[in-house]
């Protein structure tokens, strides 16, 4: 490892030190994946399914109200990603021009919102007053503004070369057509990690849905299966698949989505701002 | 990167209105956010008031002062959960990060595209698991029982004896360092997303630069990597810290009753107070908590953000 | 510095600048009338109201011809037929409209709490004793005393021994809210085939055979007794514990000259440590209670970890039996009768049915939607077993044809139909459990269509159990209780593990103000 020579050692170290990791991190996971398999109930961990079977899977999917509550999921997972990201853009864009009369202001108005908040009842009044309670539009708007993820938005685009802003200007760009021109095709690693935040809060999301929403119609994929999981107050009686091969099942099935979206969006990730820079 | 930092802001010699002017288009860029901010964060924020009132959500708030902060600070269970809560919640913060940077560092070694790929790809799931869930894996994992895999590993290699496991969620000298492996566990790969992000967009020339100067990979990661990430890692640091004083759900599910001196938080106190008192919340006493911990919050995010604009040539994390 | 000290300022001022205009958004919420945020469904109108024959009552008290209910899950959910429940509802009251407000279970209390901070107010909403006490003392609810008083429905309850349940719910004379149904309560069950192989078949009767039983299984293999933490969060406290805890209770209660005293304070309590902390040392109690939840309990009651189990009568008695039987564990399951030194096991305050007082017509809603409920024939039948049809049916038919639980019906015998949301579940009961029901049900099919082992356990329980009393809610109790408990709850669990002695428990609890806050608690109980 000390000289340049060994640099294949040094990836096999790295490797498998990253092998021994990924294992201690499925030990958990692989425990819900078996338990949700096995028909028969089991307190301790298994290697495998003692009584193997589907009807955890079966029993979830066979529930005729879920596939609304997945067009939910995915429409405001969608709706509220996309508005999210331009809030924080646009908010990210502004907030590096820093001889812009107002800047401080706007910034620490921004952070203030990010340490106070008016407490539970306010907000649901607030939300009851502008008519956005028991709505679509309340689970998408009131998480969309998230200060958080536009300070570091911001910190991306501190990273652009200003020259490239400078000589956007000289070309008689306005600020809008440097933003869509410039800034946005520049910071696809940016936009695809803090799209992935988003689209993560609004996919999982239930605490705004069981506040602010009292139609079970409008409900999500992710409350549907909470409340598979935690179970409805009505026992029933008889079923195939037992109570915790049914938890179990919800669980890996909220996991699925992104263990497919993640490495699709990984090839944003690679490519960075200097990729783009070259090209320009 | 190093020549956006080089532009610091220099005073402009025109007039207000013109500079306004300027930016008049960047303005109008800002109103969405503006709104948005006014409607559902600053409307809200009207709640606050109610801090000094007792209020039920019933009748009309009746104006008590500072009643509701006497309370909260006459309790001695406060003080005790307030300290828990600014210890656990600092020492994860810190923890988590400088592990998930660390992470970060030495995954973007790999060469392998197909590794690195499904490696960030494990290491990121458990992020999905609610802390619910979460909770019940670990008390599964850490029990004192032959079915609780970290004890039976002891007692197989010797170094814990079979009749005196270790209670390691039950015991409150064990408590803590479960509870911070078992965050690091869970948020570790998450976040990762953000560092990585960063990592890409690094200049590769800089890298081939540093070669030509005969640096080593160790030196790489030194110089390059590790300076690259810094900006990110202050602004996650000081933005987290405005949120250290609500750690809530994750102390709640792992906590129980033999463990609460060192494991209870200002967020569960409140709630076991609200909880087992029998009676209607008291808003106005959950605002005046929240308005207390919010102050913390700034404070700590004040006094940071000042020692962080050495690092950062004058500038602020906003 | 000095331009961000502005910034902040200017912030500030913003604030402050709203707060002025604040007050906005709560006034429009108060004024503004019945419109109610449930979903109204367009079926509601086809339950056929037209056929609804009216009452023969023929005093003065209208019929309501729309009410807001707002109810929690333990009525049908939308996706387990609300809709055709509510039509059926709604012809069989002859109340034309019933809106229905149902959040999510889980978050029941934190809606209502919003709800009621709104302003517009149901009509009719269930709550739970704690708050139900704490919005009869803030005025939120109607006073049904005399309309209870004078109802057919109280003679209904006396006839069926019920109505003590219902004046278990009177607040210092007052009533605010009609319970549905006893609360329900714990009973001890035992593995059959661990008695039969470790204990002789010998079923303990007292607390000296209890303790042999218990010796006899963890000789035998693993632990005897599990439970979800030595306290529970809610009252009755005791309740999973109950042979270990006797006659010891740890928070308030009243004795029998009427006076208040927190059991904890007791020497019953001292007592009860000691035979958990003993119990515990000699590896009765599962190591891990302290950190178990209820499903992990349930989950290692199903692989046959340990053979002692308290949990609720009724309905749990059949799935706990199918829980066993689908693990191919030996499901026979003894309920216990309480043993000599526990006497009677506690029943639950059940929730209630409460009549908010913005109810324009609060003797219309108590007479045509509280009294039916339990008039013993076709409505309370309806909230006993849900829609002909939709939750229940009488058809001769095959239920899961050609699987392993395949179930066949001749004609007229009574059956739960196929769960809507689950599919392969069997509906057994919709809001009241018949088991726990007030005033007799006629034709109830309960006893043919109920599982032996679940008519048998709350038969047990119906028994031998004795209501829990309403703790009323004090300032002082607002104020200091939940200190309190937490503090009992952290010294109890350090006692039973060993960690503390009894008497360095109660020192602590003396010196960390505990004695203190218990006793101006007593006070305020016993001078209201």
């Amino acid at each position: 490892m000390k000289s340049k020579k060994k640099i294949p050692v040094f990836q096999i170290v790295n490797g498998l030190i990253f092998i021994i990791l990924c294992l201690i991190i499925l030990v958990p996971l692989w425990k819900v994946l078996v338990d949700s398999l096995d028909l028969r109930t089991a307190y301790g961990m298994k290697m495998w399914p003692e009584k193997f079977g589907f009807d955890g899977y079966a029993q979830i999917f066979s529930n005729k109200t879920l596939y609304r509550a997945i067009l939910i999921s995915v429409f405001t997972t969608v709706v509220g990603t996309l508005l999210a990201l331009t809030l924080s853009t646009l908010g990210a864009y502004v907030l590096i021009q820093w001889e812009m009369p107002g800047r401080t202001f706007f910034a620490n108005m921004l952070l203030f919102t990010m340490i106070f908040n008016g407490g539970m009842i306010p907000t649901y009044l607030v939300l009851k007053g502008l008519h956005l309670t028991n709505t679509l539009w309340v689970v998408i708007l009131f998480p969309a503004l998230n200060v958080y993820n536009l300070v570091l938005m911001r910190n991306f685009f501190e990273g652009i070369p200003a020259s490239l802003y400078e000589s956007a200007t000289l070309d008689g760009c306005s600020p809008m057509q440097t933003f869509l021109r410039i800034v946005l095709p520049m910071s696809k690693a940016a936009l695809a990690s803090i799209g992935l935040m988003f689209a993560v809060s609004y996919w999982n999301d239930y605490t705004h849905y069981k506040l602010y929403i009292l139609d079970s119609k409008l409900y999500n994929f992710q409350m549907k299966l909470r409340g598979m999981v935690m179970g409805s107050e009505l026992p029933t009686v008889g079923g195939n698949a037992t109570e915790n091969t049914i938890k179990n099942a919800a669980i890996i099935i909220v996991i699925i989505p992104f263990m497919i979206l993640y490495p699709m969006l990984q090839k944003y990730f690679v490519k960075g701002v200097n990729i783009g820079a070259v090209k320009e | 990167m190093k020549n956006s930092k080089k532009q610091k802001p220099v005073k402009s010699n025109k007039s207000l209105g013109a500079r306004i002017n300027r930016y008049k288009g960047f303005y109008i860029m800002f109103l969405p956010v503006f709104v948005f901010a006014i409607i559902f964060c600053y409307l809200p924020m009207l709640g606050i008031r109610y801090a000094f009132t007792n209020y039920n959500g019933i009748k009309t708030p009746s104006f008590t002062a500072f009643a509701n902060f006497k309370k909260m600070f006459d309790m001695p269970g406060f003080w005790s959960a307030f300290t828990n809560t600014l210890q656990i919640s600092i020492i994860k913060l810190v923890l988590t990060t400088f592990i998930a940077v660390v992470v970060s560092i030495f995954l973007n070694e790999i060469f392998n595209l197909r590794f690195k790929k499904v490696v960030q790809t494990i290491i990121y799931l458990p992020h999905f698991l609610s802390w619910v869930v979460t909770a019940s894996l670990f008390s599964l994992i850490l029990a004192p029982t032959a079915q609780g895999l970290v004890n039976s590993f002891l007692v197989s290699i010797g170094v814990v004896d079979s009749s005196k496991m270790i209670y390691f969620l039950g015991s409150s000298k064990w408590w803590r360092g479960a509870y911070y492996i078992i965050n690091i566990w869970k948020e570790t790969g998450w976040q990762t997303v953000i560092f990585m992000a960063t990592l890409a967009g690094l200049n590769t020339e800089l890298y081939e630069a540093a070669s030509i100067d005969g640096a080593g990979r160790w030196g790489k990661m030194y110089y390059i990597t590790f300076p690259a990430l810094k900006n990110t890692i202050l602004t996650v640091l000081i933005l987290n810290l405005a949120k250290v004083m609500n750690l809530f759900e994750s102390a709640f599910v792992l906590q129980n009753d033999a463990v609460l001196d060192t494991a209870n938080v200002l967020e569960t106190y409140i709630y076991y107070q609200s909880f087992n008192s029998g009676a209607i919340p008291n808003y106005g006493y959950t605002t005046a908590v929240g308005l207390f911990k919010s102050l913390v919050g700034c404070v700590l995010v004040l006094v940071c953000n000042h020692l962080s604009k050495k690092v950062r040539e004058g500038r602020g994390i906003v | 510095m000095k331009k961000k000290f502005i910034a902040m300022l200017l912030a500030a001022t913003m604030v402050f600048s709203l707060a002025g205009c604040g007050d906005k958004p709560n006034n429009d919420n108060q004024g503004g009338g019945s419109t109610p945020a449930s979903d109204t469904t367009p079926a509601d109108n086809n339950g056929g109201q037209g056929e609804a024959t009216p009452e023969p009552a023929a005093d003065e008290v209208e019929k309501p011809s729309e009410i807001t209910i707002l109810v929690d899950g333990t009525v049908f959910t939308e996706a387990n037929g609300r809709e055709q429940f509510i039509a059926k509802l709604q012809e069989l009251t002859g109340i034309e409209k019933i809106n229905v407000i149902q959040p999510d279970h889980d978050a029941y209390y934190d809606n209502v709490g919003q709800i009621i901070a709104g302003g517009d107010w149901p009509d009719v909403m269930i709550l739970s004793s704690t708050y139900y006490s704490g919005y009869a003392a803030e005025g939120v609810l109607w006073d049904m005393t005399e309309a209870w008083e004078n109802s057919e429905l109280r003679q209904r309850q006396i006839a069926y021994d019920g109505a003590g349940v219902v004046e278990g719910m009177y607040i210092d004379g007052v009533l605010y809210g009609m319970p549905a149904a006893r609360g329900n309560g714990c009973v001890t069950y035992v593995k059959q085939a661990w008695i039969d192989q470790y204990n002789g078949g010998k079923v303990p009767t007292n607390y000296a055979e209890y303790s042999e039983m218990c010796a006899n299984f963890v000789a035998n293999g693993k632990y005897a007794v599990s439970a979800a933490g030595f306290v529970g969060g809610e009252a009755p406290y005791i309740n999973y514990l109950p042979e270990f805890y006797q006659d010891a209770y740890p928070s308030f209660y009243q004795k029998e000259d009427g006076t208040w005293a927190d059991g904890f304070t007791e020497d019953s309590m001292k007592d009860a440590l000691q035979r958990m902390a003993d119990a515990y040392a000699a590896g009765w109690i599962d190591p891990t209670t302290l950190t178990n939840g209820t499903k992990d309990c349930r989950n290692k009651f199903f692989s046959d970890e340990f053979g002692v189990f308290t949990y609720w009568a009724g309905t749990w008695a059949t799935n706990l039996k199918n829980g066993l039987a689908n693990n191919g564990v030996d499901s026979e399951l003894v309920a216990l009768s309480p043993i000599a030194e526990v006497g009677t096991y506690l029943d639950r305050i059940p929730p209630v049915w409460c009549i908010s007082s913005t109810c324009k017509n609060p003797e219309g809603v108590f007479k045509y939607f509280i009294e039916p409920m339990q008039d013993g024939g076709e409505v309370q039948f309806l909230w006993t077993y849900g829609v002909e049809g939709v939750h229940w049916s009488t058809a001769a038919e095959t239920l899961y044809e050609g699987t392993e639980q395949e179930k066949v019906y001749e004609e007229g015998q009574f059956h739960g139909l196929d769960n809507l949301e689950t599919p392969g579940s069997q509906y057994t009961k919709a809001h009241i459990d018949p088991a726990l029901a007030l005033v007799d049900l006629a034709n109830d099919p309960a006893d043919e269509s109920r599982a032996s082992e679940n008519l048998a356990s709350s038969t047990l329980f119906a028994q031998n159990s004795r209501l829990a009393v309403l703790v009323p809610t004090t300032d002082e109790m607002s104020q200091y209780n939940g200190d309190l408990t937490t503090l009992k709850n952290s010294l109890i669990a350090k006692v039973v593990m060993g960690e503390m002695s009894i008497d360095d428990a109660y020192a602590q609890f003396e010196a960390d103000g505990g004695a203190k806050w218990s006793q101006m608690i007593v006070d305020s109980l016993n001078n209201r």
